[in-house]
């Protein structure tokens, strides 16, 4: 509990309105839609929202991973300008025009709040004009293939199991219930065909290859509970006899945490099963909390942030660079809410405030500077010392009983930017509102990866420090788990 | 002829509100103008008294450090002015151009008060925040450069807080803490990792 001077104010009952909404926005939930976009070198997945019978995308989201992209609402004209490109529809209205083309829509495009929405169904020859390649959709499973990416693999029965060989690496969601192994691909794009494969086998009985909304599913049949076991280049997954004495489901492992040394063979990262932490919801505020990761968005609304250019407004790199973390920590299966998904105003003291409502894990406060290279990671300025026994925390110094475990959080993240070639650097520094929040909290600084200052909001770069920041979260969770 | 007087009145009229109009545009943008101006009024007495050689914590935004700098300046002999004045050497150094951490024209160090015995209170201009670049890197720099130099050079003041034209501030140009009371243990974590 948090003895704050918030809840003495009126804020308070517009804080838990605000968390409700937020909560009801951003948790992932089993009806949310999505689609999944795989390219050459990135994927990423997509919220899908439903107008008038129809599914509909951001167009600008979609396009966001690819390179520069801005677009611009004036009434009811929007216009799009992607690279060297322009796309230009109006609302309510089914014809527009893409990279130089008249382009007809199969429903009317949707203005909301700003952002474009073209129908699923035309976004895949959309992105063909824009990104000059060729696409491959999947209507059912809402994937969609750009520039012939592909995963393809082969099973191969043995006796002591089953073999799967994947022409790229692969890291699924894994969950296991007695008799049954599921592999949930969201990230990868591994195509199959949707079949039920029956097997004469001791251990398996039947694969099933599935896609729906956004992943590809592969659920193995057994006979006798199962294992998944990687290869440590990822392209193999052996399905094996689980040992008896081994726990059938733990409830919090993660893909890719590695076991006690003394359980693990030399080349292989033995995976139990994962649970996936379920929608943040109303109960779950007042069961044991789920791991959940609050992304902050950095100003918004009414405050800019910083003007990191004549036209680039760190309010709406924060927000680009948030959606991007959201779909790759998601892609992990973590549960993610976020302080805004709109370019609205949020008060400072109230985004620690729904962090600390909604019992989030940790707390990430994204911002852009034009100073410097590559990304600064801060942690509170605030002394562990400071933290008093007892159930009450002060809203002031709330965060010194999490430091540490904010800081180890810090030195992950540093240390897989680093891996991904990305300068970076970890600080303590005096932002709000870190010291209010009750969690691992962290505050992110994306600076430009070079001279040139709006290659700060560049897609690509945006989705590697994404990808960095989101495996330290996974890398990190258990050592945050247990300091909560 | 009544028709071209009809027309001459109503054109003279349109010019007459033209320049009323006009004239008002440029009476508010001058008063605009006047606003915006950093205030270069000194903002206290000339000091006098012997020079004597003190520590700036002075902050580079490239590579990023607040190091160490002797200066010798006069000080005053009350500790709360000798803390005024020690202040504005600092942010005097960073008004200067070049500087390696520029502040905006009109950046000073009204007063500092001292509270407690271990607490100090500055009060900067509002220039100072207002035209602070945003961002959190540069804004902990200033923040800690002023509150190093500050505790460095007057002894037993442990404690520093810091307000914006006599008003406290939530943050210095988004970013910065400013509500806050910075504590020189907790600071020196920070003051380390930028040495």
């Amino acid at each position: 509990m948090l003895w704050s001077k918030y809840r003495r104010g009126s804020h308070g009952a517009a804080a838990v309105a605000a968390l409700l909404l937020v909560l009801l926005a951003s948790a992932p939930s089993a009806e949310e839609k999505q689609l999944s976009i795989y390219g050459p070198r990135v994927s990423y997945s997509l919220p899908v929202s439903e107008h008038e019978g129809q599914d509909y995308v951001s167009l600008l989201e979609a396009l966001e991973p690819f390179g520069n992209v801005s677009a611009r609402a004036e009434g009811t004209k929007w216009k799009l300008h992607f690279n060297k490109l322009e796309a230009e529809f109006r609302q309510d209205t089914s014809v527009g025009k893409v990279a130089g083309h008249k382009f007809g829509l199969p429903g009317r495009f949707v203005l909301e709040n700003g952002r474009g929405l073209v129908p699923l169904r035309a976004l895949p020859a959309v992105l063909g004009l824009m990104l000059a390649t060729r696409t491959e959709y999947h209507e059912a499973g809402r994937r969609l293939f750009l520039g012939g990416a592909a995963t393809h693999f082969t099973t191969d029965l043995r006796a002591n199991g089953l073999r799967l060989n994947f022409s790229a690496p692969v890291n699924p969601m894994i969950s296991t219930e007695p008799g049954k192994l599921k592999m949930s691909f969201t990230r990868d794009a591994v195509v199959g065909n949707a079949s039920l494969l029956r097997l004469e086998n001791p251990l398996v009985s039947s694969i099933t290859f599935a896609e729906s909304n956004g992943e590809a599913e592969l659920v193995v049949l057994g006979r006798v509970p199962l294992l998944a076991q990687f290869a440590t280049d990822r392209r193999t997954i052996e399905i094996v006899p689980a040992p008896s004495e081994a726990p059938s489901a733990p409830p919090a492992a993660v893909a890719g945490t590695t076991p006690p040394a003394e359980t693990a063979p030399a080349a292989e990262t033995v995976l139990a099963a994962v649970a996936v932490p379920p929608p943040p919801t109303l109960q779950s505020l007042t069961a044991k909390p789920a791991f959940v990761v609050m992304l902050d968005a950095g100003h918004g609304g009414d405050d800019r942030g910083a003007l990191l250019s004549e036209t680039l407004e760190e309010k709406l790199v924060t927000l680009s660079f948030a959606r991007r973390l959201r779909s790759e920590l998601q892609g992990h299966g973590i549960g993610v809410v976020m302080s805004r998904d709109a370019d609205v105003t949020v008060a400072v003291e109230q985004r620690a405030a729904m962090a600390d409502a909604a019992r989030v894990a940790v707390y990430l406060s994204l911002h852009a500077a034009s100073q410097g290279r590559g990304v600064r990671v801060y942690t509170a300025l605030v002394n562990s010392a400071s933290s008093k026994p007892g159930g009450f925390l002060p809203w002031d110094t709330a965060q010194a009983r999490y430091v540490l475990s904010s800081r180890a959080l810090a030195e992950l993240v540093k240390a897989e930017l680093l891996k991904h070639e990305i300068p970076s650097s970890q600080l303590s520094a005096p932002v709000k509102p870190l010291n209010n929040v009750a969690g691992a909290a962290l505050a992110i600084e994306v600076a430009p990866s070079g001279d040139d200052v709006s290659s700060v909001n560049a897609g690509v770069y945006q989705q590697r420090v994404a990808a960095a920041i989101a495996e330290a979260v996974v890398v990190g969770r258990a050592r945050v788990e247990a300091e909560r | 002829m009544t028709r071209a007087l009809t027309l001459g009145t109503a054109l003279l009229l349109a010019a007459v509100v033209g320049m009323g109009a006009y004239l008002y545009s440029l009476r508010r943008n001058e008063q605009a103008r006047a606003q915006n101006l950093p205030d270069t009024r000194p903002i206290s007495a000339p000091v006098t008294g012997a020079a004597s050689r003190v520590t700036l914590y002075l902050a580079y935004d490239d590579p990023g450090v607040v190091r160490p700098e002797e200066v010798s300046i006069a000080l005053p002999a009350d500790p709360a002015a000798r803390g005024r004045e020690i202040l504005r050497a600092l942010v005097g150094e960073y008004v200067k151009r070049p500087s390696g951490h520029e502040l905006p024209a009109g950046a000073d160090v009204k007063d500092v008060f001292l509270v407690e015995e271990s607490t100090a209170v500055v009060d900067t201009t509002a220039a100072l925040a207002e035209g602070h670049r945003s961002g959190v890197f540069v804004e902990t720099l200033t923040v800690a450069s002023l509150v190093k130099t500050l505790t460095a050079n007057l002894p037993g003041i442990t404690r520093v807080k810091i307000l914006v034209d006599g008003k406290e501030r939530e943050t210095l140009a988004g970013h910065a803490d400013l509500e806050c009371f910075y504590d020189v243990v907790t600071m020196e974590p920070l003051l380390e990792q930028l040495r």
